[in-house]
């Protein structure tokens, strides 16, 4: 490979086809989308438009106990990852791309102390001893606030409030410094309080650690202030794209604008055109 | 990696009407066995362990007993302990669930703590303490099996009462003025019915154990009665002379536990109940 | 922790107090039975009757014999059995270590069978799922005994020379001791192994689809990480309790396997006092083994409670 690439996530007539009971369902389109090395793009719609099947095909994540058919191309960094195995698939989840989940709450395993969970990612993905795992553990906790990170590493998941769950799980996925950080509707499990500090921290680890950041929600609030260019998914399809800012001064698509007037803003008299 | 799915209904049906023929095979057996089998089964012979023939299909025990006729006789009295003692267990469960599922509170704690009692000692154990005491008659054997199961049907019973007792349609009914003695009976038992099946089933199987079993220790019903599980034990003796003593028993006792827990699995297919 | 711990130890002294009560009750149906159980043979005079009546205490008020037995019981005291005349807990204590130690083999060997097999039929599922279920279905209905039966049969039939039936005590020879009890436990394990299974399947199944699970995955760590540290962790929790709950069923199968087996345990001690009517042996068995039975509950009820704080979301 000569020279680097210059799109990080190169997504090409993507689909994804659900099969239950024989009877096939196409949830994901064809669709085509870009990401370059630290850009920020937010993947907008509505529950069902298949903007989270889309982050999942990114990292090959079926749901258990589903089996999805995944049609077209992936590259990343110039390799194709829908050809790859299993297991080289698994080299890649956590150490190059990695992802943040919806409900914090259920995502952290009860019976392992928080601690044990990034350090088990540390030691999987750099080869690091316990010890050294350990260490590079409280930093990263200190890293999205948790406070007394030396000791809260050894409490279980069920001592964490569910915004400081979201912290841990943050620290999880930047852990290994991955070159693309998916977060699937990050803050919509959150108190309104919360949510602005972990898009704070998911804005801030960003711009620290020079990831790329695909965000998925339904909510353009979110996306405000968040995201250099936005992709707005409907039925399973993209039906508009563009820079952020334009994108709220004119949407072109009768659904875009649906979903921008169905945000709260200060300028209540003003409707989108 | 997952495969189609077959169907459950279809399965558990075709699993129900396996188990309702050999339910009726069992039924046949109990009722006509003495005039079904070849022999009578406490005639004696000297001809003792003998191999299968033409006189005697599965051969003879030690003291010349026809093998074939003692087990179809002897399914009798196992069946009709079976049957009678679930039936008991049944109703005193039906009813102490119905109560205390229904009227909650006080009445419940109450009752599930006199169960808990019961349902506290090893099952065998305390049917083995029982008979033992009160003398192993088929009477006693029926109301100790009866006793000793009723915990677990009130416990099911009781599950889907306390739940149904929250739905709106009751609710609904209550505030009508509907009786609540006509709510349990309308509303609250259709609901309980599917589990209360598979498990009657399930204690059926269970209960062809613990009769077996007992008379397997010799405290089941007394001679000249032959019963599957003291001729198991009788066989003993002289297994390996003569194989088929043990292995007809042994096949009869299987056959029977199978039956209810064919239906058990059936059912539970059919009625979606529990599936997975 | 430690006060729920005492309530719910505190809860059970009712029911022992019941449990008693009825073991104490059940043997006391037929007073005149019992002595002339006691006294081993029905050619007895008055006289000597009566004085068995009072060297017994049968001749005071039925709850004040009750309340001299159990406190006797508390004490360690079960009374002396008919037909030896020796202490019941000095003959008990050595035989409910054979039962203990043949009930634990069966627990383990148990465990090992139904966990493998029931983590197989939820993660391999198709074939091997629909395998293993109907292997169980099967395997419920053939009771302890009659497999117990069938391997004395089996054994006696084509392997006539390697000896079942000689148990060897631990403290002679501890690998001859738990080679003679391997078949035995086998037959106890077998059916308890078809519950420990379908929970197993079940608790695997329930949670592979928890969302831990699939952050894991999404971590991208090894097959077996996952599997060791985020599914089999989780889903043994409940199993190993549900195993706990299996101990009324093995010490109920205990005794027809050692008797089977030829094997001094206190099932075999139970079955041959019920052959002599030899009443304050049954009665101390049904106490002991029914205060163990709800040790064991409770036991398992802070494990439940234990793992309910885990795991538990407000």
């Amino acid at each position: 490979m000569t020279g680097a690439p210059a799109t990080l996530l190169e997504v090409r007539d993507l689909t994804a086809t659900f099969s239950r009971d024989g009877v096939p369902s196409r949830v994901v389109n064809a669709i085509s989308f870009d990401i370059a090395p630290g850009e920020a793009v937010g993947f907008v719609g509505e529950s069902g438009s298949g903007k989270s099947v889309t982050a999942r095909a990114v990292m090959r994540l079926a749901p258990e106990g589903s089996s999805i058919e995944w049609g077209g191309r992936i590259r990343f960094k110039g390799q194709e990852l829908l050809n790859l195995t299993e297991r080289e698939m698994r080299d890649v989840r956590g150490r190059r791309i990695a992802m943040v989940f919806q409900d914090p709450m259920a995502s952290l395993n009860p019976v392992m102390s928080v601690g044990q969970q990034i350090d088990d990612m540390l030691v999987r993905h750099t080869g690091v001893s316990a010890r050294a795992a350990r260490k590079r553990t409280v930093e990263l906790l200190s890293l999205v606030g948790i406070r007394d990170p030396q000791i809260r590493a050894d409490d279980f998941p069920h001592q964490f409030s569910g915004g400081m769950r979201q912290r841990v799980l943050i620290a999880i996925a930047v852990s290994c410094q991955p070159d693309l950080l998916i977060a699937d509707e990050p803050t919509t499990a959150l108190d309104v309080t919360v949510q602005a500090q972990i898009l704070r921290l998911l804005m801030r680890l960003r711009r620290e650690l020079g990831m790329a950041l695909m965000l998925i929600t339904h909510d353009f609030g979110v996306i405000a202030g968040m995201v250099e260019r936005v992709y707005v998914m409907h039925g399973g399809n993209i039906v508009e794209a563009g820079e952020v800012d334009a994108l709220f001064a004119e949407p072109k698509h009768a659904y875009t604008q649906a979903l921008l007037a169905a945000v709260p803003r200060i300028e209540s008299t003003r409707r989108p055109a | 990696m997952s495969e189609a799915p077959t169907r459950p209904r279809s399965r558990g049906q075709l699993l129900f009407t396996i188990g309702i023929g050999m339910l009726i095979a069992l039924l046949v057996i109990a009722a006509f066995g003495p005039l079904i089998a070849p022999y009578n089964p406490s005639t004696t012979s000297p001809n003792s362990l003998a191999e299968p023939t033409a006189a005697h299909w599965l051969g003879t025990d030690s003291i010349g007993r026809d093998l074939l006729s003692r087990l179809i006789v002897g399914g009798r009295s196992t069946l009709i302990i079976t049957f009678a003692a679930v039936a008991l267990a049944l109703g005193a469960g039906l009813v102490l669930g119905l109560t205390s599922g229904y009227l909650g509170g006080k009445v419940d704690l109450t009752i599930m703590r006199l169960l808990d009692v019961v349902f506290a000692f090893p099952v065998f154990l305390l049917a083995i303490a029982v008979v033992a005491a009160l003398g192993p008659t088929v009477r006693n054997l029926i109301l100790t099996i009866a006793i000793v199961y009723t915990p677990a049907m009130a416990r099911v019973v009781r599950g889907p009462v306390l739940s149904v007792k929250r739905w709106d349609h009751v609710e609904a009914a209550r505030s009508v003025g509907v009786g609540e003695f006509a709510i349990a009976l309308r509303h609250v038992l259709p609901m309980v019915v599917s589990p209360i099946l598979v498990q009657t089933s399930l204690i059926l199987a269970n209960t062809i154990f613990t009769v077996t079993a007992l008379s397997f220790l010799g405290l089941g019903p007394p001679p000249p009665d032959p019963n599957w599980g003291s001729m198991l034990a009788e066989a003993r003796q002289f297994m390996e002379l003569a194989p088929l003593t043990v292995i007809g028993p042994a096949v009869a006792i299987v056959f029977a536990s199978l039956t209810f827990i064919v239906l058990a699995n059936g059912l539970r297919e059919m009625l979606d109940v529990g599936s997975r | 922790m430690l006060r729920m711990i005492l309530v719910r130890l505190a809860l059970t002294v009712p029911i022992l107090l019941g449990v008693s009560i009825i073991a104490f009750g059940l043997m006391r149906a037929l007073p005149g039975d019992f002595v002339l159980a006691a006294a081993g043979t029905t050619s007895v005079s008055d006289e000597v009757i009566a004085t068995m009546r009072a060297s017994l205490g049968l001749d005071r008020p039925i709850w004040e014999q009750y309340g001299i037995w159990f406190g006797n019981a508390l004490t360690g005291d079960l009374g002396y059995s008919f037909a030896t005349k020796k202490s019941v807990a000095s003959e008990l204590l050595p035989r409910l270590a054979v039962t203990a130690e043949l009930t634990l083999m069966a627990g383990l060997l148990a465990m090992l069978m139904g966990v493998t097999t029931g983590l197989a039929s939820a993660r391999l599922r198709g074939r091997t799922d629909w395998a293993v279920r109907g292997l169980n279905s099967l395997l419920l209905a053939v009771p302890n005994f009659v497999i117990a039966t069938l391997i004395v049969l089996l054994f006696g039939l084509y392997f006539p020379t390697i000896g079942i039936f000689n148990y060897v005590p631990f403290a002679k020879d501890p690998l001859g001791n738990i080679g003679s009890l391997l078949l035995p436990a086998l037959s106890l394990a077998l059916t308890v192994s078809v519950t420990i299974s379908e929970n197993t399947r079940a608790a695997v199944l329930e949670v592979s689809s928890q969302d831990y699970v699939m952050v894991a995955r999404a971590k991208g760590l090894l097959a077996r990480t996952i599997l060791g540290n985020y599914l089999v962790r989780n889903a043994l929790t409940p199993v190993i309790t549900v195993t706990g709950l299996q101990l009324a069923a093995l010490l109920g199968g205990s005794i027809l396997i050692e008797t089977i087996f030829t094997i001094p345990g206190m099932g075999q001690y139970l079955f041959d006092s019920v052959s002599r009517r030899d009443y304050p042996v049954i009665q101390a068995i049904v106490l002991v083994s029914s205060t163990i039975v709800l040790l064991m509950n409770v036991l398992v009820d802070i494990a439940y409670a234990r793992v309910d704080a885990r795991v538990s979301y407000e």
